[in-house]
């Protein structure tokens, strides 16, 4: 019967023929014999695809590790962290400071305090080397000048939109211009003792005249200013760097980069660090002056950006590029640009291929101005799932890979693979919402953070791989104190704080004070099962303290939302992932606790704030981390978080690859990794290269806090 | 007839508008808001939150939004937000990478479910059928992405060769026959996974409607006739058993779009359920509501292929 073989003949057919294709793949081993091209190209793989490859214009994971390859900045980090010169060859940070002259103020000693009098008293106490001009190379006068013109009223307030525009006369009166060697935020504060409280007694407004005071107000405020201090940054570029297409990368990049970043049009990321910034000037082709409104040190580490290339993204090369695809000129901005998705930069590897949710090919490149790459490729695979990354990475057709704790043990001993360990950036906490009465007493923090075992957490929650963190600041920076004790768990000395605290256990054994229970809801987002596993350990503790607590994980959106952006939560589990500066203002001063602002536990502390504040004015490292260590202790001390543990994380990667050097006798040398502070072992990735069997054994390392 | 196909695509037109409010809607009222303006972002000034939420019309009030949304999805100017490609071009370069394994996997079904489905239903209550039916519905009940898993490690483990994404990655310079026979090797296990529900579920519905055609007067006398066994079962049987599953090709069309979400992220197979999973993850709304869309469309047009291939093999049936 033919319907019957049919149905019998199909599926066999259909099976074999799929399974038949088995014996053409090859395996981990054959993959290297049988295709020496592989050893020359290094493989990665990446939870998620790149978005844009404009480092302008990028802000997940993913894109910039394409970017940092195929761009590259004017500085960046060394193997200590300390910065290091890339597309520019040096550097040098100066202060420009203005002073306004106001000849109707007298001197403390009746003398009038015309231009004159006080460019002579200064080149006097110059002279005598007074403390307050120590850092003073040149004092000049720059001329005043009178101009008209028509403003709008503020636009603050909604009724006062169609008003008529106002005349406003702004008489700029003489200023002097102080060149400091380098940046000192005290020099007004000194300058003001000097002259015997001269600088405090200027007012702008009095030289606005505005028929109405709110706008003189206004006017005086934004554009004349009693003292004003410029920090200049003069980057001497490096000569002969090309990028990929060939073309010299000189300073036009560099204010083409700036000006991209800055154009509301392009919506980038990345406006806050350079908003900032006054003006990116040319002076000549190797040279980029760039001059800050104000005091901002951490402002310096974001020219670590990568620059891009002018000539492919100006004005001109866009409207053609409108032209072509048929799109509106004006509107057409470089996020439209076909360039973010086939970049040229000046970095180790150019751009090849993207296809999206697959991979990113890049090929090295030939004139890199250090030399090229030994891998002729560098692929980013992206595979969404970690599982199945672990086990493409077993199959050999992946060569590096990040682990959870969870996968480690399976794989930290295996001779085919090298395992480098190192601490993350970022930190988990606990915490407590201060605008609620029982959080406002640190007694209480500190109890509830008492209680916690946070050893037991780093070793059952994260299979040992974590460390205790005390503070604010990353681990491997110096500004971390590691005087700083972590709290000790001592549930019995939480319970006598608490009582200090006025916190009695009643009859059902709960803590009570003035006839209301300590009860209290801790939440946390769901789908991270580490952060569900450090509130449920919480809760346990504190409920043996005679706690009432409610344990709540929610979705991640309406987590933040609805609950931690409008301060509606008791105690949140939560973590930070930090940069390297010192800035950490936005998540602790008191000014930032509004919703959706980031301080949202509601920390408040004086000093803590005025350091905070002091700290990014700072450009001196030794006092910044003077500064950062005073807040860290501060913080510490307050505990308006339960400070938990720093991850750390596992990098994997196939035992094949080495660093290779060219020995002195001209044979390849193989050299071990080498990790910068932060653990990272790609630091030398220009040398790395894979070879057919293992030439050293596999490299173990255990990088610590310090 | 035709007037049967005018009112009947009046009446799917109608559908189809209120599909399109709703999908607009649904994710317009869910919780959370594209990734671009994640306002956990330390180093975001509300300003340019705004600018953002103006960039991709957010601050307009929703039924201008709706407008624009399908104006621009008609004339093919719809963007994505995570990377600002048009997104027709990303379905359909999706949808091509989908439709191999959609492909495989309906072959696969179809060729085991029907055998299956028949034997179980001709040798009924033997040890066979009761065998079959146990592991049908233990299929069934297994999720989808542990056998997965546990068929990814067994076939790693033990041969030692790769199986996720569409071919050996890093592997190049080969001839094209390897790269073919590389790439169906990577299609077998994601497809099987795939149709192993599919054939539970279809070859259980084919024993019943043998089942119930196998007990039917005309088959008795077919057999009281003298006709031979096989010619009872494979020609006068079989033939009313599979009119039902006609219907079933044109309820195939909406698959085309559909794709695997789990199992194509776990594969990391470039198709189209990952596609549609990222985009909810990062709320990439102009993704989301044109996969929407494109799916109630396709469903329409498979309901109605499937009317009107009943109508084709059922005679009875007239419209």
């Amino acid at each position: 019967m033919l319907t019957k073989r049919f149905l019998i003949l199909a599926p066999t057919l259909v099976s074999l023929f799929l399974f038949q294709s088995y014996f053409w793949v090859p395996t981990f081993e054959d993959q290297v014999k049988g295709d020496p091209g592989r050893l020359t190209r290094y493989i990665s793989a990446s939870l998620g695809d790149a978005s844009i490859l404009n480092p302008t214009l990028s802000a997940d994971a993913a894109s910039s590790e394409v970017n940092s390859l195929v761009f590259e900045g004017l500085i960046d980090r060394d193997l200590d962290l300390s910065f290091r010169g890339r597309l520019a060859e040096s550097w040098k940070i100066f202060e420009e400071a203005y002073l306004l002259v106001d000849e109707s103020l007298k001197l403390s000693d009746g003398a009038p305090a015309t231009a004159k009098v006080l460019l002579d008293r200064l080149n006097a106490a110059k002279r005598s080397q007074a403390q307050a001009l120590r850092l003073v190379q040149t004092i000049e006068l720059l001329p005043g000048a009178t101009v008209t013109e028509e403003v709008r009223p503020p636009a603050r307030e909604k009724r006062s939109q169609g008003a008529q525009p106002a005349k406003v006369v702004i008489r700029r009166p003489p200023r002097l211009k102080f060149t400091l060697s380098e940046v000192d935020q005290d020099f007004f504060e000194e300058l003001d003792r000097l002259l015997g409280g001269y600088v405090k007694r200027l007012d702008p407004l009095k030289f606005v005249t505005a028929p109405d005071p709110a706008i003189a107000q206004a006017v005086a405020e934004e554009r004349i200013s009693a003292t004003e201090a410029n920090p200049v940054i003069i980057f001497n570029l490096r000569r002969g760097v090309h990028f990929h297409d060939g073309h010299e990368f000189d300073s036009d990049d560099v204010r083409f980069t700036y000006e991209t970043i800055v154009d509301p049009r392009n919506l980038s990321p990345r406006v806050p660090d350079f908003e900032p910034v006054k003006s990116v000037e040319t002076p000549d082709r190797y040279t980029v002056r760039v001059t800050y409104k104000r005091l901002f040190q951490p402002g310096f580490e974001s020219w670590g950006m990568g620059i891009l290339p002018e000539h492919l993204l100006n004005r001109e090369q866009l409207r053609r590029e409108a032209l072509r695809a048929g799109k509106d000129q004006e509107k057409f901005s470089v996020r439209d640009s076909a360039f973010n998705r086939s970049p040229v930069g000046t970095g180790l590897f150019r751009f090849v291929e993207w296809k999206t949710d697959q991979y990113i090919r890049l090929a090295r490149f030939h004139d890199y101005w250090e030399g090229p790459a030994n891998f002729k490729e560098y692929l980013i695979r992206i595979i969404p799932d970690l599982l199945t990354t672990e086990v493409t990475f077993y199959a050999g057709t992946a060569d590096a890979y990040g682990a959870q704790p969870h996968q480690v043990a399976r794989l930290q001993n295996d001779p085919r693979f090298h395992a480098i360990s190192f601490l993350a950036l970022g930190y988990t906490y606990i915490g407590y919402n201060m605008r609620r009465p029982i959080f406002q007493d640190p007694r209480v923090r500190r109890a509830l953070g008492m209680a916690i075992n946070t050893d037991e957490i780093i070793r059952y929650v994260l299979l040992g791989h974590g460390e205790r963190t005390t503070g604010p600041f990353p681990r491997q920076t110096d500004y971390y104190d590691p005087d700083v004790q972590p709290l000790p768990y001592d549930p019995d000395g939480a319970a006598r704080l608490l009582s200090e605290a006025g916190w009695k256990k009643n009859g059902d054994g709960i803590l009570e004070k003035d006839g209301k229970p300590l009860a209290f809801t801790i939440i946390t987002n769901s789908g991270n099962e580490e952060r569900s596993a450090i509130m449920v350990i919480a809760q346990n503790a504190w409920r043996r303290l005679g706690i009432q607590v409610q344990a709540l994980t929610m979705e991640w959106a309406v987590f933040i939302n609805q609950r931690v952006d409008k301060g509606d939560f008791d105690a949140v589990v939560l973590g930070w992932s930090m940069g390297l500066d010192a800035d950490i203002y936005q998540i602790f001063h008191s000014s930032q606790t509004g919703h959706f602002q980031l301080n949202f536990v509601g920390y408040q502390n004086p000093k803590a704030d005025e350091l905070m504040v002091r700290i990014r004015q700072e450009y001196n490292n030794e006092r910044q981390v003077a500064m950062a260590r005073e807040i860290h202790r501060l913080i510490a001390q307050d505990q308006p978080y339960t400070f938990l543990y720093v991850r750390k994380n596992l990098a994997l990667m196939d035992a094949k690859i080495v660093r290779m050097k060219p020995g002195p006798d001209g044979k390849p040398q193989y050299l071990p990794f080498v990790p910068n502070k932060l653990g990272r072992v790609n630091f030398h990735f220009d040398e790395w290269v894979k070879t057919p069997t293992p030439v050293l054994p596999p490299y173990r390392s255990e990088i610590s806090a310090r | 007839m035709f007037t049967f196909l005018l009112k009947a695509l009046w009446r799917k037109l109608w559908t189809l508008f209120f599909v399109s409010i709703v999908s607009f809607a649904v994710i317009h009222l869910a919780p959370g808001s594209p990734s671009q303006i994640d306002p956990m972002n330390p180093s975001f000034t509300k300003e340019q939150l705004e600018r953002y939420r103006a960039a991709f019309d957010l601050d307009k009030p929703l039924y201008i939004q709706y407008t624009l949304f399908y104006q621009r999805l008609f004339t093919g100017q719809l963007r994505s937000f995570k990377d600002n490609q048009p997104v027709l071009g990303k379905i359909l370069e999706r949808a091509w990478n989908s439709l191999p394994l959609f492909l495989v996997e309906t072959i696969l079904i179809w060729c085991y479910a029907f055998p299956l489905g028949i034997a179980a239903a001709i040798k009924r209550n033997s040890l066979f059928d009761k065998v079959t039916t146990v592991l049908v519905f233990a299929l069934i009940s297994i999720p989808g992405f542990y056998l997965a898993y546990l068929g990814i490690i067994f076939v790693v483990e033990n041969f030692h060769v790769d199986v996720i994404g569409l071919r050996t990655f890093g592997r190049e310079g080969v001839g094209g026959f390897y790269q073919l026979m590389d790439r169906t090797w990577h299609l077998v296990l994601l497809s099987v996974l795939g149709a192993t529900a599919g054939i539970a579920v279809l070859s259980r519905y084919v024993r019943s409607q043998m089942l119930e055609v196998i007990g039917s007067d005309y088959v008795r006398t077919a057999r009281s006739k003298g006709v031979a066994e096989d010619a009872v079962l494979y020609h006068h049987a079989l033939r009313n058993g599979l009119l039902p599953f006609v219907t079933m090709l044109g309820l195939l069309i909406p698959g085309l779009i559909g794709g695997a979400v789990i199992l194509e992220t776990i594969f990391a197979w470039p198709g189209i359920g990952r596609l549609g999973y990222e985009a909810i993850l990062s709320r990439d709304y102009p993704v989301v509501i044109a996969l929407n869309f494109i799916a109630a469309v396709l469903t329409l047009i498979g309901t109605l292929v499937s009317d009107l291939l009943y109508m084709l093999v059922d005679p009875r049936i007239r419209l």
